[in-house]
């Protein structure tokens, strides 16, 4: 009877804390372990063969952000951020670069475009372009709409930064307020240390009219304000879960499995590790790395494949 | 076969066994939802919060800061609200005091456009200087960073004129407005000419010499980033002249009362905010002294009689912006040999100057450390903090 009570107290303890993991578990259905992409065509060049990477190895993850408002069809969502992050848990070193959106190159699906298109075709078709194009291999990747990043940085308590320079858009899309996805508003982010919340940390993160580096500008912003999640993350503990995947509901996925307990162990204790700002590489393709033209009368940023893949290989592999 | 005899004392038993199991599901279901980081906890409203004993209560004079969008006053440790957020997107920011001390300028920021008002130090008569609000969203403007002349005869502030050859060009310049009765916006004067996409010039600081000190942002080639850089123009309109190096990434000046030393906040480019120091002669900045690093240091404002500076920085990853007072040692006496041992880095700007920078004649003693004034306040880190006697 003695042995009864205390195998139904244990029942019915992990019960509880099964219904309190319960989203954690849904979501881990759902929205990760995500399909990897195919293997590359015939005639197409294939990317760095990777073994398969322990927890405690250096992996490469993709990740994509894309503006998910109505003025694109369901699921059907251009990449308005790509960043590669190589994450070395051995040498506590993560190396982040941001591909230009504009960037013109032949797709995974075939064509050439700009590379935030290829998106359209799916999350593998992007992984697949970015492999290709860049001579890469990629374990993970992760994509996350506007709202779910707004989400989480206030799940998160916000962000503190120290904002560059004024940020000041008379036409950035106002699009999570408004009906219309064609609306625009102003902002003005101004610069400086300060804390963001989640929907100010999308507008610095977001804005590009008034930036003289354009999209470039962006995607230093993009970083800042990753690394300051990133500082944040230090603080999150296994309860915190439920909470964070409720904020990324039908806005989060990626092929990392929450089943591979060593990878996210890694993880986590990297974020950990990591504060000397010498630990962190970011990397923007300025130019010479890009150039600018005009191909079917759109701007494209043109790649200068002879000074990046060194660099990606350096830096990647 | 023995069939158990279902007796009352049994079922009791069962049925508390059972009672206990429910309980112990819902003990740990509460136990882990207990145990969430509190990431995004509310910050306490300044005037619930209990300082009165604490080193803030003998800050001399008055000082006004913002939390949420809401203008306080802070007297002998104890913050009253002066004026309330408008509501929604709107907000009051960047307080000022006129030289008098009897008035304030402070901005309201809106949805799409920033106006500066004139209001007494209690919050009331409420005067609107520039009515900066359109109906058409890219004609709204924005006026920030007020600031009077010392005798109180002009205002400078940063405001975005439109750009009628690049829309997308929004850009803040310094500009300056008498502040006499019946005065208005279109007697307003261009003081600095902003490079194009970088956010502009901002935080104009003027100079009883009619000079203003201001904060100008640039594109540097060597890091491909827009950095900020102090400097000094003598008149509106005149080419401007740069009293830090661009590497440095230097804003938000603060002269002293005595006007010979310019604390600022020097960011590298990077994610670090220093509160530093350099002697100012009136038209060259010496090398900078650090007063407090490895924080997210901002808007440095100094005290009256010019002994300390109060700053906002976070007081932990939980990143709420409070309040902390640096002491500073009074200035050394002024010779014209090597440079201080303390000091840090003098920039590009500053030993590119004809004029070598006073220095002391003697090693500073260490530094005190900074105190921090208050806990789990969520100051407003882009407003300014205004101190009078």
């Amino acid at each position: 009877m003695l042995a009864l009570f205390f195998v139904g107290l244990l029942t019915s303890g992990l019960a509880g804390a099964a219904a309190y993991f319960l989203p954690v578990v849904v979501a881990a259905y759902a929205q990760t372990g995500q399909a990897r992409p195919a293997a590359p065509a015939p005639g197409q060049a294939s990317p760095v063969p990777a073994a398969a990477p322990a927890g405690g190895s250096a992996f490469t993850v993709l990740l994509m952000g894309s503006d998910d408002d109505t003025k694109f069809a369901q699921g059907v969502y251009l990449t308005q951020s790509m960043i590669l992050i190589r994450i070395d848990p051995a040498a506590r070193h993560v190396t982040m670069l941001s591909i230009p959106r504009d960037l013109y190159v032949p797709w995974s699906t075939g064509g050439r475009g700009k590379i935030d298109e290829v998106h359209q075709h799916g999350d593998a078709a992007s992984v697949a372009t970015v492999e290709r194009n860049f001579n890469i291999h990629i374990d993970e990747w992760a994509w996350v709409g506007l709202k779910g990043l707004v989400k989480l940085i206030d799940l998160m308590g916000g962000v503190d930064l120290t904002t560059g320079n004024p940020v000041l858009d008379d036409f950035y899309p106002a699009d999570l307020e408004s009906t219309n996805p064609y609306s625009y508003k102003r902002v003005a982010v101004l610069p400086g240390p300060q804390h963001l919340d989640g929907i100010h940390a999308l507008e610095y993160v977001r804005s590009r009219h008034g930036d003289i580096q354009e999209d470039f500008g962006r995607s230093q912003r993009q970083q800042q304000v990753l690394l300051a999640l990133r500082t944040k993350a230090r603080n999150v503990n296994a309860a915190d879960l439920p909470g964070i995947v409720a904020s990324f509901h039908d806005e989060f996925k990626t092929s990392f499995n929450l089943t591979d307990f060593g990878r996210l162990r890694s993880l986590l204790s990297l974020a950990s590790q990591i504060s000397d700002p010498s630990q962190i590489e970011q990397i923007v393709l300025v130019p010479p790395y890009t150039g600018s033209d005009v191909i079917n009368g759109a701007d494209v940023v043109t790649p200068n494949w002879s000074l990046i893949r060194p660099l990606v290989q350096q830096k990647f592999t | 076969m023995i069939r158990p005899r279902w007796t009352a004392g049994r079922a009791a038993a069962v049925l508390l066994m059972a009672a206990v199991w429910i309980a112990s599901g819902v003990a740990a279901y509460l136990y882990l939802g207990a145990h969430r980081t509190m990431l995004a906890g509310d910050a306490e409203k300044p005037t619930e919060a209990r300082l009165r004993q604490g080193p803030i209560s003998h800050l001399p004079g008055t000082l006004y800061l913002v939390q949420g969008g809401t203008l306080y006053r802070l007297e002998r440790g104890s913050f009253s609200p002066v004026l309330n957020a408008p509501g929604g997107a709107s907000r009051w920011t960047q307080p000022v005091f006129t030289p008098n001390g009897q008035s304030l300028v402070v901005v309201r920021r809106d949805y799409a456009s920033s106006d500066l008002y004139l209001v007494d130090t209690s919050g009331h008569n409420l005067n609107p200087l520039t009515h900066n609000a359109s109906r058409t969203v890219e004609a709204n403007h924005w006026a920030f960073y007020p600031r009077l002349a010392p005798d109180g005869s002009s205002l400078f502030f940063s405001y975005d004129r439109k750009d009628p050859s690049n829309f997308y060009n929004v850009v803040l310049s310094v500009y300056a407005m008498p502040m006499s009765a019946g005065t208005s916006f279109n007697q307003a004067k261009k003081w600095t000419a902003p490079t194009s996409f970088t956010g502009g010039d901002i935080q104009p600081v003027p100079l009883p010499s009619g000079a203003v000190i201001y904060t100008k942002y640039s594109f540097d080639n060597k890091t491909n980033k827009i950095l900020s850089q102090i400097y000094l123009t003598p008149r509106a309109g005149a080419q401007g002249k740069a009293l830090t190096a661009i590497e440095d990434g230097c804003l938000q000046p603060a002269l002293s009362p005595d006007g010979q030393r310019l604390a600022m906040i020097c960011t590298g480019g990077k994610q670090f905010a220093s509160l530093e120091i350099a002697h100012f002669d009136g038209s060259n900045l010496g090398p900078a002294q650090v007063l407090a690093s490895g924080q997210l240091a901002a808007q440095p404002t100094w005290s009256p009689d010019g002994t300390g500076l109060v700053y906002l920085a976070p007081q932990g990853l939980h990143g709420h912006f409070q309040l902390w007072l640096q002491p500073v040692p009074p200035p050394a006496p002024l010779a014209s040999t090597a440079p201080t041992p303390s000091s840090t880095r003098g920039s590009q700007a500053a030993r590119s100057t004809p004029t070598a920078p006073p220095t002391p004649t003697t090693a500073p003693s260490p530094l005190p450390q900074p105190i921090q004034l208050t806990s789990d306040l969520d100051f407003d880190a882009t407003s300014t903090i205004a101190w009078h006697a």
